[in-house]
């Protein structure tokens, strides 16, 4: 697939866009973001098309598509930041949909940047200077490039995450993020610069905080993360390396039974190997709170088919 | 014996323990503590202008110019801009102007100030230079560090001591969990003792980590924030945007990963002080979220 397909428009207003993009590949994506590219490279990357609409004198604008290898990949990206305005693709603000928070955005808008995300695609398009003018050419390259794709649902694993666990805590699905990579993951919830959890490309990991709803005595925060490994011998090998990386002078207790609790300095650490699966739970207050976490995540799990 | 090395974790962080675990994991057990430094306090200013740039980002030469010259005098303590550089550059050194030149690059405009302020102060043209580049600081007597301020998605922040990156020839290994030997760059014996300035162009910073640009975390500061100590420098600036982020999503959004460099920097490599409490800071000018 190529913008070709994609039929963006070689004028917009009084932005043009010349007949060919810039084509980045996995070996020169270092050169043309200087040394950022592990952020693609931590999904499965294909390649890049960049295009840049010039102006006479109202800035430029920047349209990079990134071609991924699954829709989920895509998805990932634009999980990273679900801040902004969320836009529908005729250009409205996307404030009807039943559907959840996360399967129902596909662009966000924000001072002249929109990033969307697109079947395997994900975009960034980015006006140098943001006027209304500019920004209605934003919305409709954004509308260009959605046009003629499919719109699959989010990631199968973002699904399996219990929006509520009991009556105290929340799924803050705005901080929910996708990713294959210890580096997306430090971006989003620090825990080593190493990569303690095994992740590579063919891991799946979802994470977000669970907040204590309103009402509730304290305002507490507790990250989620659940991995998903090829198979059950390398998620057990993988809760081994975290255990000893990140809980070295405590007692390893990996059953397929019950969850393992810690106490450690930031709260109550909980996690469980569920199959080739792994449930972390950090931050929390007490240790009923990170095991009601964990097993209303473990039964959401098993009933939409997973663990095995 | 690798295996045993120690992993910085999150975990360092809270318990206040990153020191230490840096030190083993950076050098093994024979962690060479003697050589960082006690730092006494070092002097950061900031001066700040609220014309300097307006809302669709055009730049005030005039005002830039004033900006410079104030900084230039509070930072040595001298009477005017001459005294001042030649309290910190000789007439015949060659001088190397490092400027950031990706993510949120260093402003044209600044460094045009600059090279007229060090020319304006009889600097000869011909021996100021861009020094950004791999070799060029070798052949350069001193070094004045003009980077862009901003967050950085794997260093958690990416001003001024990531600044001299390109000085190692091999870039890639100041990434991920080598950040925080970013320090050592500094030690090089063609880069060490030659940085004389550390001027960052906070005009319109960015507080979130990229890679890309995001202008939804740029704003107008509209400062300069300069001193002679790197650490300390690179320290305020990290407060700065640490105080933005918290702005931005009202409530504390800190910077993730976290910036192990600035501590390594001072604790590991001796290059200056990260400990806030032996900064001083003397800002001037526009005060409105100053967020320090």
């Amino acid at each position: 697939m190529n913008a070709g397909k994609l039929d963006l428009p070689k004028t917009v207003g009084v932005w043009n866009r010349p007949d060919s993009p810039r084509l980045i590949n996995s070996k020169n994506i270092f050169k043309y973001m200087n040394g950022a590219g592990e952020l693609y490279l931590g999904y499965r990357f294909r390649h890049l098309e960049v295009f840049d609409y010039t102006s006479p004198d109202q800035g430029n604008i920047l349209v990079e598509l990134y071609f991924m290898e699954s829709p989920d990949d895509a998805f990932g990206l634009l999980s990273l930041d679900w801040g902004g305005e969320p836009v529908s693709f005729d250009g409205t603000p996307d404030a009807t949909s039943k559907k959840s928070f996360t399967a129902s955005t596909r662009a966000l808008y924000g001072g002249g940047l929109m990033r969307l995300w697109s079947d395997y695609i994900y975009a960034r398009i980015m006006a140098e200077r943001e006027t209304p003018a500019s920004k209605e050419v934003v919305l409709a390259l954004g509308k260009s490039i959605a046009a003629n794709t499919q719109n699959p649902s989010e990631p199968v694993l973002v699904k399996k995450l219990p929006p509520e666990v009991g009556a105290a805590w929340k799924l803050r699905v705005d901080r929910l993020s996708f990713f294959r990579s210890h580096l997306v993951l430090n971006s989003i919830y620090y825990l080593s610069h190493e990569n303690i959890l095994d992740f590579d490309l063919s891991t799946e990991a979802v994470s977000a905080p669970y907040e204590r709803i309103p009402g509730s005595e304290d305002p507490k925060r507790s990250q989620f993360l659940l991995v998903q490994y090829e198979n059950l011998d390398r998620a057990r090998q993988a809760l081994n390396h975290f255990h000893d990386a990140y809980l070295p002078e405590l007692k390893k207790e990996i059953t397929a039974d019950s969850a393992s609790l810690f106490k450690l300095e930031d709260g109550w650490l909980a996690y469980r190997l569920l199959g080739k699966y792994i449930a972390i739970v950090f931050e929390c207050p007490d240790p009923e709170s990170a095991r009601a976490i964990l097993q209303k995540n473990e039964s959401n799990l098993l009933k939409k088919g997973g663990g095995s | 014996m690798k295996d045993k090395m120690p992993v910085i974790t999150r975990r360092d962080f809270i318990r206040g323990t990153i020191g230490v675990t840096l030190g083993a994991s950076v050098f093994g057990f024979q962690w060479p503590k003697g050589e960082a430094s006690a730092a006494g306090s070092s002097l950061v200013t900031i001066v700040r202008d609220k014309n300097a740039m307006d809302s669709a980002k055009n730049i005030d030469i005039t005002v830039l110019e004033k900006m410079l010259a104030e900084t230039l005098t509070k930072v040595t303590g001298q009477k005017n801009t001459k005294d001042a550089w030649l309290s910190l550059v000789k007439p015949t050194d060659v001088i190397g102007l490092v400027p950031t030149d990706h993510l949120n690059p260093t402003h044209d405009e600044v460094m045009h100030v600059v090279k007229n302020s060090l020319m304006g102060s009889g600097i000869p043209e011909d021996r100021i230079r861009d020094a950004q580049g791999s070799r060029n600081a070798k052949k350069c007597d001193a070094l004045i560090a003009i980077p862009g301020l901003k967050a950085h998605w794997l260093t958690g922040i990416g001003t001024v001591l990531k600044n001299y990156i390109m000085y190692s020839g091999s870039p890639s290994n100041y990434h991920k969990s080598n950040s925080s030997k970013l320090g050592e760059i500094w030690n090089l014996p063609f880069v060490k003792g030659k940085t004389k300035l550390v001027l960052v162009d906070s005009l319109y910073p960015l507080c979130d980590k990229g890679p890309q640009p995001d202008p939804r975390y740029q704003w107008n500061y509209n400062g300069f924030i300069a001193g002679t100590d790197p650490v300390a420098v690179e320290t305020v600036c990290l407060k700065i945007i640490t105080e933005k982020r918290k702005v931005i999503r009202g409530e504390p959004w800190p910077l993730s990963p976290p910036p192990i460099c600035v501590e390594a920097a001072d604790k590991v490599y001796g290059l200056g002080t990260s400990r806030m409490e032996q900064i001083q800071i003397q800002h001037y000018g526009w005060e409105h979220e100053l967020l320090l």
